[in-house]
């Protein structure tokens, strides 16, 4: 699979080239993001990178803040401070479907399937949107098939989305996303909802995804999944990244172990954060730590 | 200074009266989510029956005050909670507003059956009090004005009290806030919204009882468009504000009276008066700061796939043969009752374009077929087809126009930013340009080559065939790649934004295109009936409009019409049998209120019969009605 085709990005910071970043790789770039909800912080000063050519992992328990970043990314939620940035270009202001344009696509935790459409029709309907803003975007039909068969949708290409499983329908997401040819994916627990099988797959297609230049930052409660396919893994709690690094080391953070576990590091207050987290912290049964 | 005075007074009293109404919308909306459009029949319902108990019925009138009030309204109220908005929690916005839009109708059609408004002018309430005032400077002030502004002062204290101090008001501000948690707390969401619906209803009929003998000789029509305007108050609070609520239905009471008091009676601004309070809603709406798209809504309902193109052309050639056929039978009043429901079938796909498939709510369709019309009069001389263009243009335009400024509101916001530009029209536009007095515009029939279209047999083929030619065009669309993007913009907006669609600009483009469309069929609708009147393209035919696309399957082109033969009906049953004249009102508003539990309509009803019975093959595509994506995500993340 050839690296994705890189779209043409509006405005003087716009890398010519591939998928290539601000010149070591990253492709996206999270700096200083706050989000406050009536009072309560949803997101504290996070700072994060996504790098081309690879799967970025982002765990924490519910209510972390994981889908309000993917939200903030997006462009579909203004932060309160800091910036967010696609290849360099400073997305601050920009509409959810100019940053679309520059390159990125996602999935949501909550689906957001085009429902009375076919499996068929909501990956040719994202490749036909590609076609409408991209000046060389492929024939649709052909994407669709080809994405069909990748992420293994063929089966139920025919069925109505409001009428396949969950977890498939966040294939079809998926598949629906990489119709765009991105070069930034954000998917928000592709996983839940797939057998162990599926997850497997999944876990190929993503390590597959980035080989061929994608940069994939992965929200996932499977843990596991998770430490095995990506290169860094940063953990947000309570609105704040509480850890980086490999997925070895941030296994061995005494925090993130606390975090998952619902015990209290004795070096940790958990800061401002209000009780919109709380009831996450104890539930979540990822577990995968050790 | 004293005429200042009296107008200031005169402004408070309607004010009050607004803030009271409007408050009861507030506290519905609050804790249930659902405007509610029926809440002036409600008033007015009230209105009449207390007349009828007191007046007709001799009942003293603290007894009546208490059994309308605190008695019928609250059980009406709470019998309408549990029966009809029960099943609309958690339903796309524009189930909710045609339902309510549907209790509106057939409460309209119920009192027009009951009290005859032959009558009317016999019905009037005494204002409480009467023959007393009381002297404030230089002005009397009856004691009616004095109990109005005191209730409503009361109401206002009351409620306030309520929210902060009841543990009642307590758990309705909690279940606003978060319905989950509330419950979990022990909150009763189900008990808490039924109590707001009876509290909304005893506001309502309040409002209606102390409106209507301000009103001189009670009339249907204005004691419910009065109290419908409570919208703008409760708007202007953001459907939340109890405090804001209430100061807008002072400010509205108080400009309304200023412009009809000080501007000269034959200015524009004065015969347009009464659109006052619509436009400052519209303006209201466009500044409102806008809520997040929503995710975890209900995804789309089951609709009828698209027939093929060879199907769609096959059904439209019988069509035109029958339409043919049917010309030769049939004459006189009755081919001009089939002209007029095939034009206005036009009419009727502009919304099943735009509602059907794109998911937008208009309740303002008719205006575009009346500014179709328009433009027609006084551009398509001798059936010019140039009449045509400009109707198409006019109306495709002028529903651009309302785009640019509506489209970045979402659902209900929509709805309402529609429905205030309908309105506003009636007033500024159509009263004012459809002849003196409402006398009607005439329009001339579009002159095609090859046809006599003058003669009602030749027009009514014309109307036959563009209108089967816009079903082929419209099917043809949903097929295609706009058909898959309306569908995609209908079932997931944040989807398509985060895909790249602009999707300020596709709803722009729908609705002008929607508009487009209502403009022809416009310029068809006056041809055929030669005079136009201000009446035809009324905001309430609006209403009527988009509760027969819902009925007929919001998405059938079929659908579309057999309801607008059913609409081009209504004249003629009123005709011939004038003692059940709004028995069609009754009817499509019993209609519209079965949509909650119903939501494909009669059409889509016998449509998925037909799939059953025709084609058993087990269609793996027709999934379940309705999916509501919360449910099924229950614990998923958990």
């Amino acid at each position: 699979m050839s690296a994705p085709t890189a779209e043409p990005a509006t405005g003087a910071s716009s890398v010519g080239g591939t998928e290539v970043g601000d010149g070591d790789g990253v492709v996206l770039r999270v700096e200083d993001v706050s989000v406050s909800f009536g009072g309560i912080r949803a997101l504290h000063m996070v700072s994060l990178a996504a790098g081309a050519g690879g799967v970025t992992g982002l765990i924490g328990p519910n209510g972390a803040g994981k889908t309000t970043l993917f939200n903030v990314i997006t462009g579909l939620e203004k932060p309160a401070q800091g910036r967010v940035r696609l290849g360099g270009a400073d997305l601050s202001g920009m509409a959810p479907h100019r940053r679309a344009r520059l390159g990125m696509a996602r999935t949501f935790q909550r689906l957001e399937v085009f429902g009375s459409l076919s499996v068929r029709d909501n990956i040719l309907t994202g490749a036909e949107f590609h076609r409408s803003w991209s000046r060389h975007a492929e024939d649709p039909a052909s994407v669709t098939e080809e994405i069909l068969d990748r992420v293994g949708l063929r089966a139920v290409a025919d069925l109505r989305v409001d009428a396949i499983p969950t977890g498939m329908a966040r294939l079809v997401e998926l598949g629906r996303a990489l119709a765009t040819r991105p070069r930034l994916l954000l998917l928000d627990e592709p996983g839940s909802g797939l057998d162990e099988n599926e997850s497997e797959d999944l876990g190929r297609l993503l390590i597959e995804l980035g080989e061929a230049g994608v940069a994939v930052l992965l929200v996932e409660h499977d843990v596991d999944l998770v430490m095995r396919i990506s290169r860094t893994v940063f953990v947000l709690d309570f609105g704040r990244i509480i850890a980086s690094g490999s997925p070895s080391e941030v296994q061995a953070d005494p925090h993130v172990r606390a975090a998952y576990l619902g015990t209290q590091p004795s070096t940790d207050d958990g800061g401002g954060a209000g009780s919109a987290g709380s009831a996450g912290s104890s539930s979540s049964g990822g577990g995968g730590g050790a | 200074m004293s005429e200042f005075l009296t107008y200031t007074i005169i402004g408070l009293v309607t004010g009050c009266i607004y803030a009271l109404t409007a408050s009861g919308l507030v506290v519905t909306y609050m804790t249930t989510g659902i405007l509610n459009f029926g809440h002036g029949a409600v008033s007015m319902v009230a209105a009449f029956a207390y007349w009828q108990l007191t007046i007709e019925w001799h009942m003293p009138v603290l007894l009546a005050l208490i059994l309308v009030i605190l008695v019928g309204a609250p059980v009406f109220g709470a019998l309408l909670e549990r029966l009809l908005m029960r099943p609309l929690q958690g339903k796309p916005v524009e189930l909710q507003v045609v339902v309510t839009v549907g209790l509106l109708i057939f409460l309209l059609g119920l009192a027009n059956l009951a009290w005859s408004p032959a009558a009317s002018a016999t019905r009037t309430l005494p204002r409480f009090f009467s023959g007393h005032s009381l002297k404030l400077a230089s002005v009397f002030v009856d004691y009616h004005s004095i109990v109005v502004v005191a209730v409503a002062v009361a109401v206002a204290i009351g409620l306030r009290f309520f929210f902060s101090v009841s543990r009642t008001g307590v758990a309705m501000r909690a279940v606003v806030d978060n319905p989950g948690l509330a419950a979990m707390a022990g909150a009763r969401p189900n008990r808490i919204a039924q109590f707001s619906w009876a509290l909304g209803a005893a506001l309502a009929a309040l409002g209606g009882v102390l409106l209507a003998p301000l009103q001189g000789a009670l009339n249907i029509d204005l004691l419910t468009l009065t109290v419908i305007l409570a919208i703008v108050p409760a708007v202007i609070g953001r459907l939340r504000s109890l405090p804001l609520t209430v100061a807008g239905g002072l400010v509205i009471g108080l400009a309304v009276t200023y412009a009809v008091g000080y501007l000269p009676p034959d200015s524009f601004v004065a015969k347009a008066q009464t659109a006052i309070p619509m436009v400052i809603l519209f303006v209201a709406l466009v500044l409102l700061r806008q809520e997040r798209l929503r995710s975890g809504r209900v995804t789309g309902m089951t609709i009828a796939r698209a027939p093929s193109l060879s199907r769609s052309l096959v059904a439209a050639g019988v069509f035109i043969v029958v339409a043919v056929v049917v010309s030769e039978l049939v004459s006189g009043v009755n081919l001009g009752t089939a002209t007029r429901g095939v034009v206005l079938g036009i009419a009727f796909l502009s919304l099943v374009l735009l509602t059907g498939y794109a998911g937008q709510v208009s309740l303002g369709q008719m205006t575009f077929v009346g500014t179709g019309a328009y433009a027609m009069a006084h551009l398509g001389h001798h059936g010019s087809l140039v009449g045509v263009l400009a109707a198409v243009a006019v109306s495709g335009g002028l529903g651009a126009l309302v785009a640019i400024f509506a489209v970045r509101l979402r659902g209900l916001y929509l709805a309402l930013s529609t429905l205030a530009f309908a309105y506003a029209m009636d007033y500024i536009f159509f009263d004012q340009h459809f002849g003196p007095y409402g006398s009607g515009l005439s329009v001339d029939r579009l002159h095609v080559p090859g046809l006599d279209t003058t003669s009602d047999k030749g027009f009514f083929i014309l109307g036959a065939v563009i209108f089967a030619l816009a079903g082929v065009g419209l099917l043809a669309l949903r097929r295609g790649r706009y058909g898959r993007r309306l569908a995609a913009l209908n079932d997931s907006p944040q989807a398509c934004a985060t895909l790249g669609v602009n999707i300020a600009y596709t709803k722009l483009a729908v609705f002008s295109a929607s508009a487009a469309l209502a403009g022809l069929a416009g310029a068809l609708y006056g041809g055929q009936q030669h005079l136009v009147t201000s009446a035809d393209f009324q905001t309430f035919n609006s209403l009527v409009l988009l509760l027969l696309v819902l009925l007929g399957g919001k998405s059938l082109v079929s659908g579309a019409l057999a309801t607008a033969v059913l609409y081009a009906l209504f004249p003629v049953l009123q005709q011939h049998v004038p003692s059940l004249s709004n028995i069609q009102y009754v009817l499509v508003g019993l209609g519209a209120l079965t949509l909650g539990r119903n939501p494909e309509g009669l059409g889509g009803q016998i449509t998925r019969l037909r799939d059953l019975l025709v084609d058993r093959s087990g269609r793996a595509e027709s999934g379940p009605a309705w999916t509501v994506e919360g449910e099924r995500l229950v614990g998923a993340d958990g």
